[in-house]
């Protein structure tokens, strides 16, 4: 039981992969780290793992520094990627690895690989080879291996992305209500969003060049993105992101898009930084569900435009719609159905719109 | 015109090309069993020398089936007793030469294949495996006198088990070398996360995961010491001697006792080959490690 602490880590090879990362992961933390592919989340969990070495920086587990610590000294448990299960071994035998390693007696290891087994629901496979076993019982046969290593600090890697869509469903509930995950630090890593907006307790977003651009709760992310990347990426369906400048129109500051004759407001709140900026031209990023259909037009800012795609999704609506030059995606009511080429009426909420620098990304409201 | 088309579908041209094909089949039997009669013969040919009396083997127009079969050859052989300690000093000569270059070289191999910088890179690889590339009767006369300067000089068990190094450590080697590379990295990186030391995460998951490999490369290793000659003939002779020093021993005067030779040869070929049918299983499945994953 440990809390971590990431301090100014930094690994290369030919290029930096990690670049001065800093982050703590309290004690019963999950901590996700997210980021498209290839970008070194992998690589980060493997510094705290200890199968790399840091260039730089320094790793704390509780009241101990490990940088430099072999892995079978730090009490870590990390599952794989790729699961990385001992093909030659049973199941049992798999789980019960770790407590073989710290010469756990018979009788205690074989009840911790059974509770553990049962926790996950393998129980009945326990003599089985890992080639004999499905994609999702693999997942867990690896779960429960690190689960029964009873460590200061979890490390998942991309545990669930390569299941398909029902089982990967089921284990990311069992993750919530897996008692033993709750106790440590856990350091999750994917590239799937909506499994870091579901998990995380606080979400790290790494980008380009290693770093982490952002952490915070979901909630933050979501809300107060701190660059376009993370406004992207967060969130289903996709942000819009419209290519804009700012504009006076009758004494009031309004932005408009560079195409099309799509204009709005800017809110009050947002109003000073802006104004106060040295360049016109920026990145909108508004959100699908801060955009509707009007039911009689009438709004102050409405817009005009037809559905180009409607998708029904059952408990929501996908509408994507052409404003003259920009298309723009909104969440329609789930009982409501609009056709194609049908002329609607789109009403915005101005106060939730994002400003992104038109060069960097970075967002000028929460940033400023 | 539906009908005609029905009446006379494209038989005669399908015939044809079912006909080449089949040619084509009966040519490449006929050419497999050539090349069995070819292989085997010689085999066969052992065989039935073996069973044959000595004034048979000497005929000027040799037989193909015994006129008069003598088991009793198989007994002749060993009425000289020191032809059995033969096989059994080469059996131990064998066995313990292809534990040492399974352990050396399973070590050896590791580290290239995982620590290929510290130890000392691709080019100190290909360099021990160039030691099998030299013509052994190059460094016969030296080895014999680099061996008579040692405690237990030329004639022994152990002047061959280290000499026989030379050959099957390289291979060795090498061998396991391949083999540890394609065994997953990831999985003794589990294993140092579960808390097992690198030694022992090398015993308890990587072995195993090579040990099809191993076993295809201990089959080679033991085949070639207990069949070699070339060194054995001049290192040892008095207090050990291998079999394969003793087959041209048996003669009677000027005339060679074909039959024992034979008989003593088809002895001397009991233990390979049951090794192989015991471990045949094993063996496939290592020669094709670097082919197919899993």
């Amino acid at each position: 039981m440990a809390r971590l602490v990431v301090e100014g880590l930094c690994k290369g090879w030919d290029f930096p992969v990690i670049d001065d990362l800093s982050f703590t992961v309290e004690e019963g933390e999950f901590f996700v780290v997210v980021g498209p592919s290839g970008i070194g989340k992998t690589t980060l969990l493997r510094l705290i793992a200890g199968l790399e070495t840091p260039d730089r920086g320094r790793i704390d587990a509780g009241a101990r520094e490990i940088t430099k610590v072999p892995p079978y000294r730090r009490r870590v448990a990390m599952t794989f990627e790729s699961y990385a299960l001992y093909s030659h071994l049973s199941v049992y035998e798999n789980i019960a690895s770790p407590l073989r390693a710290r010469k756990v007696d018979r009788a205690t290891r074989d009840r911790q690989v059974h509770d553990v087994a049962q926790l996950l629901r393998i129980d009945h496979l326990l003599s089985r080879k890992p080639g004999e076993i499905s994609g999702g019982q693999k997942q867990r046969t690896a779960l429960g291996r690190t689960l029964v290593a009873d460590p200061d600090i979890f490390l998942l890697d991309e545990p669930i992305s390569h299941l398909d869509a029902k089982i990967r469903h089921e284990l990311r509930s069992q993750f919530h209500t897996l008692e033993d995950l709750r106790r440590v630090a856990t350091v999750y890593v994917t590239h799937d969003y909506a499994e870091a907006l579901s998990l995380g307790d606080r979400i790290g977003v790494m980008g380009n060049g290693g770093k982490l651009v952002q952490i915070g709760q979901p909630r933050d992310l979501f809300e107060r993105p701190a660059t376009l990347t993370v406004a992207e990426h967060l969130g289903q369906p996709t942000i819009n992101v419209i290519a804009a400048e700012l504009a006076e129109d009758e004494g009031n500051l309004i932005v408009r898009a560079r195409e099309g004759n799509l204009r709005f407001k800017v809110a009050d709140r947002h109003k000073q930084v802006l104004k106060d900026l040295k360049t016109r031209e920026l990145t909108l990023g508004l959100r699908p569900q801060h955009v509707r259909p009007l039911e009689n037009g009438g709004a102050a800012t409405s817009i005009a435009a037809n559905v180009d795609i409607f998708e029904p999704l059952g408990s929501m609506g996908i509408m994507i719609a052409d404003t003259g030059g920009v298309r723009i995606t909104a969440l329609t009511h789930p009982e409501k159905h609009y056709g194609s080429g049908e002329q609607v009426t789109l009403a915005v909420e101005e106060d939730r719109l994002h400003y992104f620098d038109a060069e960097t990304g970075r967002n000028l409201i929460e940033a400023g | 015109m539906v009908a005609s088309d029905a009446l006379s579908p494209p038989k005669a041209v399908e015939v044809t090309l079912a006909d080449r094909w089949r040619y084509v089949r009966y040519l490449f039997i006929a050419f497999l069993a050539l090349w069995l009669l070819f292989t085997l013969f010689p085999l066969y040919f052992m065989a039935i020398t073996a069973f044959k009396s000595a004034a048979e083997t000497n005929l000027t127009i040799p037989t193909f089936w015994p006129r008069e079969w003598f088991p009793s050859n198989f007994a002749g052989v060993f009425a000289e007793p020191t032809n059995f300690d033969a096989l059994i000093d080469s059996f131990i000569i064998a066995s313990c030469n292809t534990m040492l270059a399974l352990v050396l070289g399973s070590l050896a191999g590791y580290a290239f294949a995982r620590f290929p910088r510290q130890a000392g890179g691709e080019n100190l690889a290909f360099w021990i495996l160039s030691n099998r590339m030299f013509p052994p009767v190059a460094i016969l006369v030296p080895m014999f006198f680099l061996f008579d300067n040692t405690p237990w000089g030329t004639d022994s068990h152990l002047s061959l088990i280290i000499l026989y190094l030379v050959f099957n450590l390289p291979l060795a080697t090498w061998l396991m070398m391949v083999f540890f590379r394609e065994a997953p990295r990831e999985l003794e990186e589990a294993a140092y996360l579960d808390g097992w030391t690198p030694f022992k995460a090398f015993i308890k998951v990587t072995l195993p995961l090579v040990l099809p490999g191993m076993i295809s490369v201990a089959m080679l290793c033991w085949i070639f010491a207990w069949n070699e000659y070339l060194f054995a003939n001049l290192f040892v002779g008095t207090a050990v001697r291998t079999y394969t020093i003793v087959i041209p021993t048996f003669t009677h005067g000027s005339q060679t006792l074909w039959n024992l030779q034979m008989a003593f040869s088809l002895i001397a070929m009991i233990p390979p080959v049951t090794l192989f049918i015991l471990l045949r299983r094993y063996m496939v499945r290592g020669l094709s490690l670097g082919v197919v994953k899993g």
